[in-house]
């Protein structure tokens, strides 16, 4: 028990400690002339931030747009990736287009889409759809593909169909896939949310953070970085959770929590 | 861990056994006309578009000529992928090297590691209004910011590796009175590349969004600034080459690190091959 106490402690003086420098750096240090807000200032006004409406606005619209494109991405990458997993000549038919599609970051289709879409959400959300969607559906067909073979045999075997085969036996074995592809996609989402209102005018916290550094309001923008950086803690840990949670019967995960 | 597996086993005859009926020619050959059937598509789909939004293909590629002979389209493309390849390596060195260092020395782990998390769980896009607000317009903002936003997956995954490496190895060399540095440079980094190469690759990604992002937020050099200068000024033919030729940018550089990535992992992907045989 003392060693994980001491890391939190130690953890948490190396955080007061980065505060204490960026404060002092910004106040009496070398970089006091230069437009860096103090870390007190920022923080203040992070915390008057909370209080304004427009900060849950622009939080709601950027969060919307994570999760609308998020699930798109799910249920389309699935679907896709369990064609893929189950029919090779599907599997070969589009390996091409997808190996070419997956390095390639939404912001690249960023100038088409807002052009055909417009500043609004839909625009965010089809962006995140796209940065999305390809990992999910490799990771799907990767799932799929790797089902036991004598797992399907023997459901066979039992007189199975071929829906209660996939409903059964491919999706429960390939959801620990699809599991860690949301997982690593969920930061992905909010990444590309910010992205589009940043780069694209669209609304939510990305717009925000433009419009405080248009008016040259440092303290503004450091907060509303800040806000950004708990936002993406949350999202981390939540799905972090969630995935535990929601497979914590597949023997992946039973080994875990051992 | 003895008694499953006869299972895996008769799993793995069954999957060596082959699985499908279709010809090995057939699915070959829908692998090779799949994209040129697609390019096929767009071309003649496009041919006589009068959608200001989607320009024929022809019209996009006879711009892209003309565009590749100016020198100002060029200095773009060099400033872009030079700024990528600089900042990607600057981000590599140093976190390998403060991986290393936090891998290595436990209490300094302790110290700084919540704070890395916090910076790392911030969107990379949003450092660039930071420093271009703190430094300006220029060059280094965008050559600080792609580095730094290229550092975290690095660095953490550095960190990852050096503590994951088997005990047995820190014995064995101690056993052989192998020098620490020695140590570190023949058997720790090694025994960790496999994490470092893939955070590496995290790193290349984030180096490219980051790349056009620091160029589209007012800069007015760089292929992104030229692409959102183009759909600004309703150049469409314009905006569909920057568009290709960031996709191109972004393909290609991963698969040169793919290519990379298996030079130098030959031995663990080997090893892996077996295991998975076996």
């Amino acid at each position: 028990m003392r060693v994980p106490l001491l890391r939190t402690g130690a953890g948490a003086a190396g955080a007061v400690a980065a505060l204490g420098a960026w404060q002092l750096a910004a106040t009496a240090g070398p970089l006091a002339d230069s437009p860096l807000p103090s870390a007190a200032d920022s923080i203040g006004r992070l915390a008057g931030l909370f209080a304004t409406p427009e900060l849950w606005r622009a939080l709601g619209d950027t969060v919307v747009m994570a999760v609308a494109g998020l699930l798109l991405a799910t249920v389309v990458g699935v679907l896709l990736g369990v064609g893929i997993g189950t029919s090779p000549l599907a599997m070969h038919a589009t390996r091409v287009p997808l190996e070419f599609l997956k390095p390639i970051p939404p912001i690249v289709i960023l100038p088409v889409v807002v052009l055909v879409l417009g500043p609004t959400m839909a625009m965010g959300v089809f962006l995140v759809f796209f940065g999305c969607f390809v990992a999910i559906a490799v990771q799907s067909a990767a799932g799929v593909f790797d089902t036991d073979p004598v797992a399907r045999a023997t459901g066979r075997s039992y007189g199975m169909g071929r829906g209660e085969i996939l409903t059964r036996i491919v999706l429960p074995s390939a959801l620990p896939y699809i599991g860690t592809a949301i997982r690593v996609a969920a930061p992905t989402s909010l990444i590309v949310a910010v992205v589009a209102g940043l780069l694209g005018g669209g609304p939510g916290l990305g717009q925000s953070l433009l419009l405080a550094q248009i008016s040259g309001d440092q303290a503004q923008l450091f907060a509303y970085v800040l806000a950004l950086g708990i936002l993406g803690l949350l999202v981390q840990g939540l799905s972090q959770w969630g995935e535990r949670r929601l497979l914590h019967w597949h023997p992946q995960y039973r080994k875990e929590a051992r | 861990m003895v008694f499953t597996s006869s299972i895996p086993a008769r799993t793995s005859v069954a999957r060596r056994a082959g699985r499908s009926g279709t010809p090995r020619w057939v699915l070959i050959g829908t692998e090779v006309l799949v994209p040129i059937v697609l390019l096929a598509l767009w071309w003649v789909a496009s041919a006589n578009s009068t959608n200001a939004f989607f320009p024929p293909l022809q019209v996009i590629l006879e711009r892209l000529v003309q565009l590749v002979q100016t020198p100002a389209f060029l200095v773009d493309v060099g400033s872009s992928v030079g700024n990528l390849l600089l900042s990607f390596v600057l981000a590599s060195v140093i976190g390998v090297l403060l991986g290393a260092a936090l891998g290595l020395v436990r209490p300094l782990a302790w110290f700084v590691e919540p704070t890395i998390h916090f910076f790392r769980a911030i969107p990379p896009v949003a450092l660039v209004p930071i420093f271009v607000s703190l430094i300006g317009f220029g060059n280094e903002t965008r050559i600080i910011s792609i580095t730094l936003a290229a550092l975290f997956p690095v660095l953490i995954s550095t960190m990852d590796g050096i503590r994951g490496t088997e005990p047995t190895l820190a014995m064995v060399s101690r056993v052989y009175r192998i020098g620490w540095f020695d140590r570190l440079v023949s058997v720790t980094l090694p025994a960790a590349s496999p994490r470092i190469l893939s955070g590496m690759q995290v790193s290349l990604i984030t180096a490219f969004v980051v790349m056009i992002a620091s160029e589209m937020l007012g800069s007015s050099t760089g292929l992104g600034a030229a692409t959102l200068l183009a759909q600004q000024s309703f150049a469409i033919a314009d905006m569909w080459v920057g568009i290709l030729v960031l996709g191109v940018i972004g393909y290609a550089t991963t698969a040169v690190f793919t290519l990379f990535r298996r030079r130098v992992l030959r031995w663990y992907l080997a090893s892996q091959q077996q295991e998975k045989n076996a």
